[in-house]
């Protein structure tokens, strides 16, 4: 029973970690799907969206409130960004370029970030009612963790509704699939590329809200969270919102259960999964190879 | 010959270098022309391959790592470990590039990265040979060959690593203008159609994948014996970042604007971290702005002013002054 017990808390765990590496991974790959954009500034997003979250509790006590001004505020930045700057670069036609901006993006938002929060890292407080923990099967397991694991499941359930199902997501994966015809056919393409963008950027601030109660809001967490979607993005197929969530899963899986059995190869053993997934299928699981 | 010309006056101003500046800085020149070469051998895959690669650190790491463990454990002379240092890592590069270039574009670049972060994540696996996140401390520069303590010097080692700079760099420029780099140049250009004028581009990429981490794996090995200790920082992601922005900034595809743009900015960095802490803001606008407005680099804009207009484009035939065309 014991073992049992371990074996849930460790996947519950798991999905937990998966929640937060799917708002991340889910922009980065929508983004990716409709305007062939590697993001590199995704993770100091994400990391923005900790701090302005962490910014939001303390001035206001409300970890709700958190949640829905910081997906705004670096949505607003996100989008500003794409209009001055990636907007701009489309016409060139060089994958590399877009690449490079926001690599330059993401070392100017870590240094803004440096300078308006401080080097020290800021934690943020658990609400209340998350604060705690439930037992399951007579294994502690914290609250908010359970909670985490609802909101992704929630996310990626609307997420996929909305591509599914209505007319802006029908746009979305026109766009992604022949954005010409879809400009031709009288869609405003550039309108639906800048709101994709954002809402990227919206969905790793959220990322980043939930991630502060749990690891605190510091310098170094871009840095570590966007390899990890990078390789997400990787073994699910660049482009497919479905191989994100896939993807997620199986990183959060690997790095929990790496870090209890493997403790010094932990961080090997996710790099080779996705070095044999690209060896064995170059687009990923469930991309095609561009 | 007009270039080799300016390669000789820039060799003679290079080689007074460590007569008129003061002993700290010769220490900044000596880093600045080692990464230099590093940003130089990335340019064979950026600017000549348009491959982008965003672990191309991988290499500096190897090197540096495969170095340091041969001063450690073998009493050889320095310019025999480094040849060793260079040959290993180029070795251990073969299966990686094997692998990199069977994707193209993106996957490449992530590939390439997943490379950098396995090795990054071997050091700390392999503690007890590496030195784990301590690193390997005390490398020795031991003598060179026949009792030469030249390179025991720190103008000694000045002229080792500008032999060095210089001999890839003649190297490189003579592959970029061979057969062989014309037909890169057609892959950068379009590589659909090099594969059907019946080029094996695969087996093209896969060597210069090659070349460029033995380039980059001399830079790596001479960095170690230099600084006197390798730490798992220098196979951090972001420096492969950094140096693809000294490509860039510097000029891509021109072989001299890398080595210019990671002199210059080392230099730069240098003396700006000591006035502003604010360094990585300035540097991060200064590549967006590159970026954005000029692609074509520091060296590009400089060689626009003397260059008269071509007729007819010469398709990056011409290694020298060709930039990526937008």
């Amino acid at each position: 029973m014991d073992f049992v017990g371990f074996l849930l808390t460790q996947c519950l765990n798991a999905f937990s970690q998966a929640a937060v590496l799917f708002f991340i991974a889910c922009g980065l790959t929508l983004i990716f799907g409709i305007m062939r954009i590697i993001n590199f500034a995704h993770g100091s997003l994400f990391m923005l969206g900790a701090y302005v979250g962490y910014s939001t509790v303390a001035a206001t006590g409300s970890f709700w409130l958190a949640l829905i001004v910081a997906p705004i505020v670096v949505g607003a930045v996100g989008i500003a960004f794409e209009k001055v700057f990636l907007s701009r670069l489309y016409a060139r036609g060089d994958g590399g370029a877009y690449l490079m901006v926001t690599f330059g993006l993401a070392v100017i938002m870590g240094e803004m970030i440096r300078v308006i929060w401080g080097p020290h890292p800021h934690g943020v407080a658990t609400p209340d009612i998350l604060r705690g923990v439930v037992f399951l099967l007579d294994q502690p397991f914290p609250k908010y963790r359970l909670f985490l694991i609802a909101l992704g499941v929630i996310a990626a359930i609307s997420v996929w509704q909305f591509l599914e199902r209505t007319r802006a997501g029908l746009l979305i994966r026109a766009v992604s699939q022949n954005a010409e015809m879809v400009q031709a056919l009288g869609t405003d393409v550039q309108l639906v590329r800048t709101c994709v963008f954002g809402f990227g950027c919206a969905m790793a601030a959220l990322g980043g809200v939930l991630a502060a109660p749990m690891v605190t809001a510091f310098l170094g967490m871009s840095a570590s969270v966007i390899i990890d979607a990078f390789v997400i993005v990787i073994i699910g197929g660049m482009g497919s919102f479905l191989g994100s969530i896939i993807g997620s899963v199986l990183v959060a899986y690997v790095q929990v259960f790496g870090a209890y059995y493997f403790p010094n190869m932990a961080l090997a053993i996710m790099y080779l999964l996705m070095l044999v997934i690209l060896v064995v299928r170059p687009g990923g699981l469930l991309g095609k190879e561009e | 010959m007009n270039w080799k010309v300016g390669f000789i006056v820039c060799a003679v101003a290079a080689c007074v270098v460590p007569f008129v500046s003061p002993n700290y800085m010769l220490t900044v020149i000596i880093e600045a022309l080692i990464f230099g070469l590093f940003a130089m051998s990335l340019d064979l895959l950026v600017g000549y391959t348009r491959l982008y690669s965003f672990g191309h650190v991988a290499a500096y790491g190897l090197g540096a790592y495969t170095s340091a463990l041969l001063l450690l454990h073998f009493n050889l002379p320095l310019p025999v470990t480094i040849v060793l240092a260079v040959a290993i890592s180029t070795a251990i590069a073969t299966p990686i590039a094997w692998v990199c270039t069977r994707t193209h574009g993106v996957s490449f670049a992530m590939l390439t990265l997943a490379f950098a972060q396995l090795g990054y994540a071997m050091i700390y696996r392999f503690k007890d040979f590496t030195g784990g996140s301590d690193g390997l401390t005390g490398i020795p520069r031991p003598e060179g060959p026949f009792g030469l303590d030249f390179f025991q010097s720190k103008i000694g080692y000045f002229y080792m690593v500008l032999f060095c700079l210089l001999g890839s760099f003649l190297l490189c420029r003579a592959l970029v203008n061979s057969p062989f780099g014309t037909v890169l140049s057609g892959i950068r250009e379009n590589e659909a159609k090099t594969a059907a004028l019946g080029y094996n581009t695969r087996a093209y990429k896969r060597v210069i994948v090659i070349l460029a981490y033995a380039f980059g794996s001399l830079a790596g090995a001479l960095y170690a014996p230099f600084a006197g200790f390798a730490s798992p920082e220098l196979f951090f992601w972001l420096i492969s970042g950094t140096v693809l922005i000294m490509v860039i900034v510097g000029g891509s595809g021109t072989l001299i604007g890398p080595i210019i743009g990671g002199v210059f900015f080392l230099m730069l960095e240098n003396q700006l971290s000591e006035v502003t802490d604010l360094w990585p803001l300035i540097f991060g606008s200064v590549f967006i702005a590159f970026v954005m407005l000029a692609p074509q680099g520091i060296w590009g804009i400089l060689t626009a002013r003397f260059k008269k207009p071509a007729v007819l484009p010469q398709g990056g035939a011409d290694g020298e002054t060709t930039s990526a065309p937008s």
